[in-house]
């Protein structure tokens, strides 16, 4: 039998969370936690900087100004 | 007989040309970020920029089948996914990909353990690049790759993914959650490597 273990909870909930899908009461459970677990604290931290760094890691990138010219002559002549 | 009553199909045939141009215009002035997210579904900015150039084509030309008021970002990139699709992205699907058991706080625990012992948040994630976040992101499997991209990258919501992948809006959670873990399973190797093997 394996014990409730509240981190692995924790952890389980924590992409929702932050998605802000989690009901009312999910979302109070897991601030609850959070407020009083640095273990996990830290580690919602660290999830919250990773998707703006994720963010940021792939915009770097922009669109070529070339392709931009292409598109634009796709569009349906004016008559 | 004045100009304006004696040709109303001239003013119909007006109007369409203006309701066009407003549809193209908008839709170009949305390419940015359209690109941003197909430079991430597929695996070469080459194929990127085809798929794009095919996208605004078919655009385009089904431009009235276009709701007007719904959301155009996703409308080009269902077109975007289904061209996709079309290019024979189905034969690499991989659907029995080995169970992957790391958790969520895998990748910080990874990283935490591999650094100077300074680990608040902004240190742990300064231990990654752009390249491992890149490089990781291109050896997610396809169908879970496609929905991390829209979600995470793009900000659509899960009901914009499912309506743009075409699938339940359960899948794309599911798909999302074991996604996530795939991608932060693929910066852990990329950026300290997988010495445990």
């Amino acid at each position: 039998m394996t014990a409730y273990d509240p981190c692995s909870h924790c952890e389980e909930m924590m992409q929702p969370y932050m998605d802000r899908v989690l009901t009312e009461a999910e979302r109070a459970e897991a601030e609850a936690h959070l407020d009083g677990c640095s273990y996990c604290r830290k580690r919602y931290r660290f999830e919250a900087k990773l998707r703006q760094f994720v963010q940021r890691a792939v915009a770097i990138e922009p669109m070529p100004v070339e392709l931009k010219t292409k598109l634009a002559a796709l569009r349906t002549p004016l008559e | 007989m004045s100009e304006t009553t004696r040709d109303p199909d001239a003013r119909r045939l007006a109007t369409d040309a203006r309701d066009r141009v407003r549809f193209e215009e908008d839709a170009l002035a949305l390419s940015d970020q359209v690109y941003r997210v197909a430079r991430h579904l597929v695996g070469s900015r080459e194929e990127a920029e085809d798929l794009m150039q095919e996208t605004y084509a078919r655009a385009f030309r089904s431009w009235r089948s276009f709701q007007p008021g719904t959301n155009l970002r996703a409308w080009l990139l269902r077109i975007l996914t289904n061209l996709n699709i079309d290019r024979g992205r189905r034969q690499q699907r991989t659907p029995d990909m080995q169970p992957l058991e790391e958790g969520d706080y895998f990748l910080y625990n990874k990283l935490e353990t591999s650094g100077d012992g300074v680990n608040d948040a902004d240190r742990v994630v300064e231990r990654l690049s752009q390249n491992d976040v890149v490089a990781a992101l291109s050896d997610v499997p396809h169908d879970f790759r496609d929905v991390v991209v829209l979600v995470d990258i793009g900000d659509f919501t899960y009901a914009d993914a499912a309506q743009i992948l075409d699938i339940p809006i359960g899948t794309v959670m599911s798909r999302l959650h074991r996604g996530r873990r795939i991608l932060k399973q693929a910066m852990a190797e990329s950026a300290v490597g997988g010495e445990e093997s």
